[in-house]
């Protein structure tokens, strides 16, 4: 017996921060990640081009970049067998993956894109809350990578 | 007395639970906001029965099983 709260997670930090969660949620997700200046990336959009490629792009819901953490074009760009997502600030100071592909459905790298966002959400919120945890001085006492991926923290209450 | 825990799961969809265990009355509903706060938007909370436990009642019943 217990009470259960369902909670919409909200992505809220410097660049150095997110990009770090975006690091170690594609990985996890078996993406190859590497971060990228604005002419690397610029390389890597055009090299893209005119080869059949799709390509879809999906903000990340309740995120915020905070300003002034984030040079221009900075990103994290990342690829798993023929796909590439490319991880930036939106113009509404959000976090945004572009997914393209050649020879992939819309809907393939739709489902891709979501799978990453999701992953790169769990890191975020993982640090973010071991760091808080920490902060307050509170004890993790078991931890666990379940079979579906998903990640359990224990706690004794404070 | 059972232990006051409080498990976080974080879905591989950035979903999370927070879901408190061996916490009576009020204070289990504190202790998961507290750290839901830290996360993010509360989208919906499930009382069980064991919110409605007062910390007395649970003491009356430890006392029944220990005079045995």
């Amino acid at each position: 017996m217990s009470t259960v709260m369902i909670v919409a997670p909200i992505v809220i930090a410097n660049w150095g921060a997110i990009s770090a969660a975006v690091a170690a949620g594609v990985a996890a997700a078996g993406f190859t990640a590497t971060a990228h200046t604005a002419a690397v990336a610029g390389q890597a959009r055009s090299e893209s081009r005119g080869a059949g490629i799709s390509r879809e792009e999906i903000e990340v819901p309740d995120s915020e970049i905070l300003e002034g953490t984030v040079g221009t074009g900075e990103q994290v760009v990342a690829e798993r067998d023929g796909i590439r997502a490319i991880f930036t600030r939106d113009v509404r100071g959000g976090l945004k993956v572009c997914v393209e592909g050649a020879g992939i459905t819309a809907q393939e790298l739709r489902r891709v894109g979501e799978e990453l966002i999701g992953r790169v959400t769990q890191q975020y919120v993982y640090h973010r809350l071991v760091s808080e945890l920490e902060a307050r001085h509170v004890s993790i006492i078991h931890e666990e990578v379940t079979a579906d991926q998903a990640v359990k923290i224990r706690v004794r209450s404070w | 007395m059972a232990s006051e825990e409080i498990e976080i799961e974080i879905g591989a969809d950035g979903q999370v639970k927070v879901r408190t265990k061996g916490i009576k009355g009020e204070a289990c509903k504190e202790y998961a906001a507290a750290l839901a706060r830290i996360i993010g938007r509360i989208e919906s909370s499930e009382p069980t029965s064991e919110l409605y436990e007062t910390p007395n009642e649970v003491r009356r019943v430890i006392d029944i099983r220990q005079s045995h």
